[in-house]
């Protein structure tokens, strides 16, 4: 069903490009630009083919995103990505560079009315998606007792084995360093990283990095590292597909992914007419959430998701009970820089 | 790639007394106006572009040589320069001690069994490097196949921890790069004649002594094309290291690509590829002083 | 004695280098038909299920056609200007060696990202993003010095007597060249074709860049999705890839063995027959 759906809808993608021939953009179609696999499949099914039947629009395809390419499209003036899923901290920096378009009064006002944490908005971006940091631990290796705050997941005495950390600074590691070392959730940033490379000293022969979604699973399952911090809803699916995973929300980070619209583009205006139509739907928005077990950007779509997910929808209130922070990503975007600079020097040592 | 060459240009008005010489150097035949349709391609499609971002090494942030400065500035960077081209060395090494007895067996196998080695080196070559490196990883990781079954026979009582080492980086890199060192030389072995190895023979020399006096020398030119093409790739690679090493593995693909891609620091990501280029080309330039590369892959030195 | 003792190692080594290689492809194949959607090993069941995706989502096969397209077309790009270049280096004079050799080895030094900014860049203005022409066009950049290297130690090894002798019994230069040169270094021309197209076939960095959706290649579709998850579809594309692979070499090498057997027999029965 699931399968036939994409092939629909990938068939319609195939002849509309040949249709639009030499990558010329109609003067009705949106091109999506996402992370691509299957989420994107995913996303696209539940939020962006129903509105595109709704307003005779036409979707049109592309992945993954990469900012390097986005930057060189506003530059050049030669924009073909009309929506594109990014990190809050590249959205914050290119909104104030420029290189995005600024949403307009109906969009801020739609997002106002879907109840959207204004902390996760800014002046180009809306949230499209949340999930969290948290922590995952092999069932097999911790069935009675494993860590529920980032204290105990770095306490390895306690708890013996391997932790993995993603290798990407806003991948929460320094919050949760932070975190594990005592520091207030409220008083997290801006981050005191000396002491968060102090504490990650502690227990850095025994961190292994992952670079991609699926190695933290592997990690995880194969108990190669039974403790990593990882993305909840990759453990809640793999869990699901009978691999011996779990979350435990304890001090979760809520993070999420904006989407935006690169500056100049031509049909900006029906994309924006798409980002009002996404919030005033949070059926869409559930749909997604049991396709691509990502949590919804507004609060009101939680309760349509099925009872038996919503313990594991980031966003939903249990989730968010446990929460210890969100992700602060104006922070982000103005540090990026000196911190991964800093984070290839410490790792390489 | 003689240096001498270039810079005898430089000197061209000063020493008319050898106008010769001069004239040699400018000379072009018919044979060198074949190098035409490459260099105009080339320079339309790859160094005009890549002249453009290189410039920005220089201006992106601000003018000057900054970035080149902060490459020096930060131990960092050289030390992951360094740590690439001894990656890159080593996987060469491994590669070339690999691929030149496998190669010779090509040349005297049965054809039957020629088509299977053939097939042997080529067959993976078709199969994505990220999805083999993912193989690569399944296997060798502490609780992969390897381990596993080495433990139930055994024959270790610990995982031998292969991944997140140079081990890992190097078992995996040379799995890559292996069919890029085996076809030039199978490739120039079986041009040679084999009855010069015979007539050597027949002057009363042991198969050993000409296979080492005749066959070697003239395979010499397939080697230097494998040792060129793998270690100049090697360089490049990050995707294998990337999941087969540790943090102190890191190529300066990886770390370019990162600038590029992340943190959008065209100008720093421009001056850290000028650094390998130019690495490479001194490299390279030592390395046919002493072992010719020029004269065994071009007849000339 | 020694000799023997030689060969058996060899055929020792070679099966140990053969295994290594293969290796990888031992855990593909099973994950491929694996059930669960996380690739492990050993698999715990058995299911199609990865392979009826790729049927039923037409753009893994359009995206499979298009590399498949760009792959060959570079490939025979870079084998004519790779073997025009290889010619005037080791037989040409021309002034500039130093200069040119290294703008002629230099796209395989820069790296594919830098590469894939700066002609994304240049192929905005003009329009070639997306298009077969352009992928085309710098595919060929990163393949050409493949065949350039392989044709040239092929040419050094290449006997000029056998060429003179040609030329001194009245054959002009073109004719001797395409009848003994250029059978010489056939094998180096395929080795540097076979890694001209690989390296487009498999190439994602440069690929990211060009690729939208009027145009998009098999690595960028298998690539686009690893940062979140990889399911077995990957496994399954390159169990397929395989099959295809394997299934050419194998028509081509039965083909051969029955050209030889039908060649065998012209011969005995008809003594003239060429």
């Amino acid at each position: 069903m699931r399968t036939k759906a994409i092939s629909l809808v990938s068939t319609a993608a195939l002849v509309l490009s040949v249709a639009a021939c030499g990558g010329g953009e109609d003067s009705d179609s949106v091109t999506v630009t996402m992370w691509g696999g299957q989420a994107q499949e995913a996303h696209v099914k539940s939020y962006f083919t129903p509105w595109a039947k709704e307003a005779d629009v036409s979707i049109r395809q592309d992945s993954p995103t990469d900012y390097a390419k986005l930057d060189a499209q506003v530059k050049s003036g030669k924009v073909s990505w009309g929506l594109a899923e990014v990190e809050p901290n590249y959205a914050k920096s290119a909104c104030d560079a420029g290189k995005l378009e600024k949403l307009p009064e109906r969009v801020v006002e739609a997002a106002q009315k879907a109840e959207i944490d204004p902390a996760q908005m800014n002046d180009c971006a809306i949230p499209i998606l949340q999930y969290t940091f948290s922590i995952a631990y092999n069932t097999d290796k911790f069935g009675d007792k494993h860590p529920t705050n980032w204290a105990e997941f770095f306490d390895t005495k306690a708890f013996p084995g391997k932790r993995g950390f993603w290798k990407y600074v806003t991948g929460g590691i320094f919050e949760a360093a932070l975190l594990a070392d005592g520091v207030a959730p409220d008083e997290l940033y801006p981050l005191d990283l000396d002491r968060a490379f102090r504490k990650l000293d502690s227990i850095k022969d025994d961190i292994v990095w992952y670079d991609t979604g699926d190695q933290q699973i592997q990690l995880v399952a194969s108990g190669e590292a039974p403790l990593v911090q990882a993305w909840n809803g990759r453990v809640t699916q793999a869990a699901k597909a009978g691999e011996p995973v779990a979350n435990e929300y304890g001090q979760n980070l809520i993070s999420y992914d904006q989407i935006v619209i690169p500056k100049g583009y031509k049909n900006a205006e029906l994309a924006q007419d798409w980002m009002v139509w996404f919030l005033e739907n949070p059926q869409a928005q559930a749909d997604d959430v049991t396709a691509s077990g990502y949590g919804p950007a507004s609060p009101q779509a939680v309760e349509l998701v099925p009872a038996d997910v919503q313990p594991d929808v980031a966003g939903g209130a249990e989730v968010n009970e446990q929460s210890a922070a969100l992700m602060n990503y104006d922070y982000w975007a103005e540090n990026y820089d000196e911190v991964t600079k800093r984070f290839n020097t410490w790792i390489a040592k | 790639m003689s240096l001498a060459q270039t810079t005898g240009r430089g000197g061209a008005g000063r020493r008319s007394a050898r106008p010769s010489r001069l004239r040699a150097y400018f000379t072009v035949d018919g044979w060198g106006l074949l190098i035409l349709p490459l260099v105009v391609f080339l320079a339309v499609i790859f160094v005009v572009p890549l002249g453009m971002l290189i410039a920005k090494s220089f201006t992106d942030p601000t003018l000057g040589l900054d970035n080149y400065r902060e490459i020096f500035a930060e131990s960092l960077y050289l030390k992951i320069l360094t740590n690439t081209f001894v990656i890159a060395l080593s996987v060469t090494a491994v590669t070339l001690l690999l691929a030149y007895p496998y190669a010779y067996l090509m040349t005297i196998a049965t054809p039957v069994w020629r088509t299977v080695l053939l097939l042997l080196v080529l067959v993976p070559f078709w199969t994505s490097v990220l999805v083999r490196s993912f193989a690569l990883v399944l296997l060798l990781r502490d609780t992969g196949v390897l381990n596993t079954i080495a433990q139930d026979v055994g024959l270790i009582s610990e995982p031998f921890p292969i991944m997140r080492t140079m081990k890992g980086v190097i078992f995996g890199m040379v799995q890559v790069a292996l069919p890029f060192a085996v076809l030039p030389i199978y490739a120039t072995m079986r041009n040679i004649d084999t009855r010069l190895t015979k007539a050597a023979q027949g002057l009363g020399d042991r198969p050993s002594g000409a296979f080492w006096r005749v066959f070697v020398p003239l395979s010499m030119p397939g080697v230097a094309a494998g040792l060129l093409l793998t270690f100049i790739q090697a360089l490049g690679y990050y995707i294998t290291p990337a999941m087969l090493g540790g943090p102190k593995n890191t190529m300066i693909g990886e770390l370019i690509v990162q600038q590029v891609s992340t943190v959008l620091q065209f100008g720093f990501a421009a001056a850290l590829a000028v650094l390998l280029l130019s690495t490479t080309f001194v490299l390279l330039a030592i390395a046919s002083r002493f072992m010719n590369l020029e004269r065994m892959l071009m007849g000339r030195s | 004695m020694t000799r023997v003792l030689t060969r058996a190692g060899l055929i020792l080594l070679a099966a140990l280098i053969g295994a290594y290689i293969l290796l990888p492809i031992l855990i593909i194949l099973p994950m491929s038909v694996s059930d669960s959607a996380f690739l492990t090993f050993p698999p715990k069941g058995f299911t199609w299920q990865w392979f009826e995706e790729l049927k039923l989502d037409p753009t893994w096969l359009e995206a499979a056609t298009a590399s498949l397209r760009v792959a060959a077309l570079s490939a025979i790009l870079s084998v004519v200007l790779g073997t025009l270049a290889a010619l005037a280096l080791v037989r040409g004079r021309f002034p500039f060696r130093g200069p040119v050799l290294m703008v002629l080895l230099a796209p395989l030094i820069v790296p594919y990202v830098i590469v894939g900014l700066a002609v994304y860049i240049a192929f905005l203005e003009v329009g070639l993003t997306e298009t077969t022409l352009g992928f085309v066009l710098v595919h060929t950049c990163l393949g050409v010095p493949y065949v350039m290297i392989n044709v040239c130690a092929g040419l050094v090894a290449v006997d000029r007597r056998l060429e003179m002798a040609s030329m001194n019994l009245g054959a002009g230069p073109v004719s001797t060249f395409f009848r003994i040169t250029l059978p010489a270094i056939l094998p180096n021309m395929l080795a540097g074709a076979l890694f001209a197209f690989i390296t487009s076939w498999d190439e994602v960095v440069v690929a990211i860049f060009m690729s939208g959706p009027t145009l998009t290649t098999l690595p960028v579709k298998m690539w686009a999705g690893i940062r979140v998850q990889i399911d077995p579809t990957l496994a399954a594309i390159s169990s397929l890839a395989l099959l295809v692979i394997v299934g050419c070499f194998l028509i081509i090498g039965l083909g051969r063995l029955v050209q030889r057997l039908l060649a065998r027999r012209n011969l005995s029965s008809d003594s003239t027959g060429a």
